[in-house]
């Protein structure tokens, strides 16, 4: 029922816009609807009570004709039409359903309030609206602004300055942009540098030492030339220096797999020490197993 | 202590869950004879039997006797412990499964559970699974575990217990042919044990400021959802315009049916769909309705939806800060309060229930002080009754210190 009235009202107002400019639109609808009356008189009896309705909403028409709004008006006289079709027969009762709306009225966050396992807070939080930064600020002191760039470049030419080659050019380019894009990375908060790649051991261990004889050699040129350097930068204690924290309870020596206490040779020499110490000790690598 | 007493004795199967849970809250030993002696099923039935269980693995040292034909039930409470490791709790959980032939809905455990939680010595943790789990709510009467969770549990809150508790819903289920059985999944979380809970003084009120619900379908199209919906919400929506119902839908459970062919056969069981409404005061009052299709089927949602507003709507009739379905705990925990005297306004129609007069009378046989009725207004505005309750002032016996 509802379909149908929406459909007949737009095809309705469409004829009208087109009509409006040259002719009152109330005498060509007038016009169009004695056309169709005499076509159906002339296939069916003629009609009359529908005619009076017709004729008032001409007279509508041409009050509000003169007002130039056509389509509204041209909707006034569906809806008359309809309601003089509801007089005659009985009472017909439209149970409107839309069941859509009440999906989309209960918010996401309602409901991720109400159905989570949680018990269900019914005092609800009014909602924390964010408040977009004020422009007036800026707008206040661009002198402030202009600081803190001048600030934040500052402060990242001192934190990345070793990375520059040329002292014309202040930004680092190329393989030395990106390593300070690292650094920033970490200072945000990364948890490792990009840098740090996963390796065998035995290869990290390498570059390690490369690196170290690398600084070593740069540290001991600068002093043969009286060149005077940073300070070296501080070691950081080896974890690994001989004794590890174990949980308490745990056995002092050895270790202890499986039900059994397991001892190996530096074990059974670190508790025997002096016995053995006559013995060769094995040349090659470290012992292996714990202290 | 509660050695040299004598036992506290009781008849009929009636309130078995309140006088079990009564008991290990005051450490008295109870008998209960007479358990549906000339039914053609004597004696206890799969769900009480599955209860004592429930009783017997949150509580340590309980014990029971249960005569041949299972109608006289002697029960000796012990300490409750909850899911403290090393006592059939594992990862700190309880694991409880329930019968498949059980017929009463996961909250018939729920709610008496819960009353135990807060005076427990660990936290509470108990899995409820296996064949039997139906969170609907059931034509035995049981409400929904929405319902628990959103009607029942909230309530605490009032006694100053409020942390950690949590109510998931891992898995749906309506009750299977029958109304037995079913295929949930339901875990209590219950954080906040306290020595006494608060004494409670609640006398108004207020007005429904707003309603809540939900709608659930399992393994049936999720459109009923929206059927029952559209009618509840056209019944309550004129009264209360803030009214929101959330639609849950999942698909059916699946529980092990073994047969000679297959011995790892599955069917699907708990299919069907029904709505749980909650209906908050301005002074923090919660009522509730619970309905769902019947195991037979043959109900339209439009119906289902229909009688759940209306229920609801009886419910607060009703009058009084308490929904009938949340009468006993609350009751039950103002008798577990401080040694102190709480008040709490019920509509006359729920102190006059059947069950809330049989709770009073277990109550004083345990001991309790009798509590003191009186009308709420003198010039009869309203109908409802005042509830006295004096308050043990012994609660938690797990918790030494406070």
């Amino acid at each position: 029922m509802v379909g149908k009235r929406k459909r007949d009202t737009s095809v309705v107002s469409r004829s009208t816009t087109k009509e409006e400019e040259d002719a009152p639109p109330a005498v060509a609808d007038t016009s169009a609807h004695d056309v169709f009356r005499k076509f159906f008189e002339a296939q069916f009896e003629p009609i009359e009570a529908p005619e009076e309705a017709v004729d008032e909403e001409s007279d509508e028409a041409e009050e509000t004709g003169s007002d130039g709004e056509g389509s509204d008006f041209e909707s006034g006289s569906e809806w008359s039409g309809v309601s003089g079709e509801g007089e005659e027969s009985e009472v017909e009762v439209i149970e409107h359903r839309d069941a859509s709306s009440s999906e989309h009225l209960a918010s996401k966050k309602a409901r991720k309030a109400f159905m989570s396992s949680k018990l269900p807070s019914l005092a609800e939080k009014p909602t924390a609206v964010k408040r977009a930064p004020t422009k007036e600020k800026e707008d206040d002191d661009p002198k402030e602004a202009d600081n803190l760039k001048h600030d934040l470049a500052l402060q990242r030419l001192l934190k990345e300055s070793h990375l520059l080659e040329d002292a014309s050019d202040l930004a680092p380019t190329g393989k030395n942009r990106l390593k300070a894009l690292d650094l920033r990375m970490q200072e945000l908060g990364a948890k490792s540098s990009l840098y740090h790649q996963k390796m065998p051991s035995a290869h990290r261990r390498g570059i390690k030492a490369k690196a170290e004889t690398k600084e070593d050699k740069r540290r001991r040129d600068a002093r043969e030339n009286g060149i005077i350097l940073e300070k070296p930068a501080h070691k950081k204690n080896k974890s690994s220096s001989g004794h590890r924290e174990r949980g308490v309870g745990g056995p002092s020596v050895g270790k202890f797999a499986g039900g059994t206490l397991n001892l190996s040779k530096s074990d059974i020499f670190s508790v025997k020490g002096k016995a053995l110490a006559g013995r060769k000790k094995p040349s090659r690598g470290k012992p292996k197993g714990r202290r | 202590m509660a050695t040299s007493q004598p036992p506290v004795r009781f008849t009929s199967h009636k309130n078995f869950v309140w006088r079990l849970v009564f008991s290990v809250l005051t450490g008295r030993t109870i008998q209960i004879s007479q358990i549906r002696p000339s039914s053609t099923n004597p004696g206890l039935a799969p769900h009480e039997i599955s209860f004592l269980r429930l009783i017997e693995s949150v509580t340590n040292g309980s014990q029971m006797e249960i005569s041949y034909t299972g109608t006289i039930l002697v029960f000796k409470p012990g300490l409750i412990t909850g899911s403290a490791p090393g006592n059939g709790a594992s990862g700190g959980v309880i694991h409880h499964q329930l019968p498949p032939n059980c017929s009463r809905g996961v909250s018939y455990f729920l709610v008496p559970l819960c009353l135990l939680a807060p005076f427990s010595k660990a936290p509470i943790r108990v899995l409820f699974s296996g064949p039997g789990v139906i969170t609907s709510s059931t034509p035995t009467g049981d409400m929904s575990v929405d319902s628990v969770r959103t009607a029942i549990l909230p309530l605490y809150n009032q006694f100053g217990i409020f942390n950690n508790i949590e109510l998931r819903v891992l898995r749906r289920s309506n009750p299977g042919p029958n109304g037995k059985g079913g295929g949930g999944e339901v875990q209590l979380v219950f954080g906040h044990q306290v020595r006494l809970a608060k004494t409670l003084h609640m006398l108004n009120a207020g007005r429904i400021k707003r309603i809540r619900g939900v709608a659930y379908s399992v393994g049936t199209s999720g459109s009923n959802n929206a059927r029952m919906i559209e009618t509840a919400r056209g019944i309550l929506n004129p009264l209360s315009p803030d009214t929101y119902v959330f639609s849950d839908m999942s698909s059916a459970p699946l529980v092990d049916a073994p047969d000679k062919t297959n011995a790892a056969a599955k069917k699907k069981i708990g299919l069907g769909f029904g709505l749980s409404l909650v209906a908050e005061s301005s002074t923090g009052c919660l009522y509730s309705a619970d309905v769902a299709c019947p195991p037979s089927g043959g109900q339209p949602p439009e119906d289902i939806g229909k009688q759940c507003a209306y229920q609801l709507l009886e419910t607060i009739s009703k009058g009084g800060c308490v929904a009938p379905a949340a009468a006993p705990t609350m009751l039950g925990l103002m008798t577990m309060g401080t040694e102190d005297v709480g008040r709490l306004q019920l509509g006359r129609e729920v102190v006059g229930d059947e069950s809330v007069i049989q709770l009073a009378r277990d109550l004083t046989k345990f001991g309790c002080p009798g509590w003191g009725l009186r009308d709420a207004s003198d010039d009869n505005t309203t109908s409802d009754v005042i509830v006295s309750v004096v308050g043990r002032g012994i609660g938690n016996v797990g918790r030494k210190v406070a």
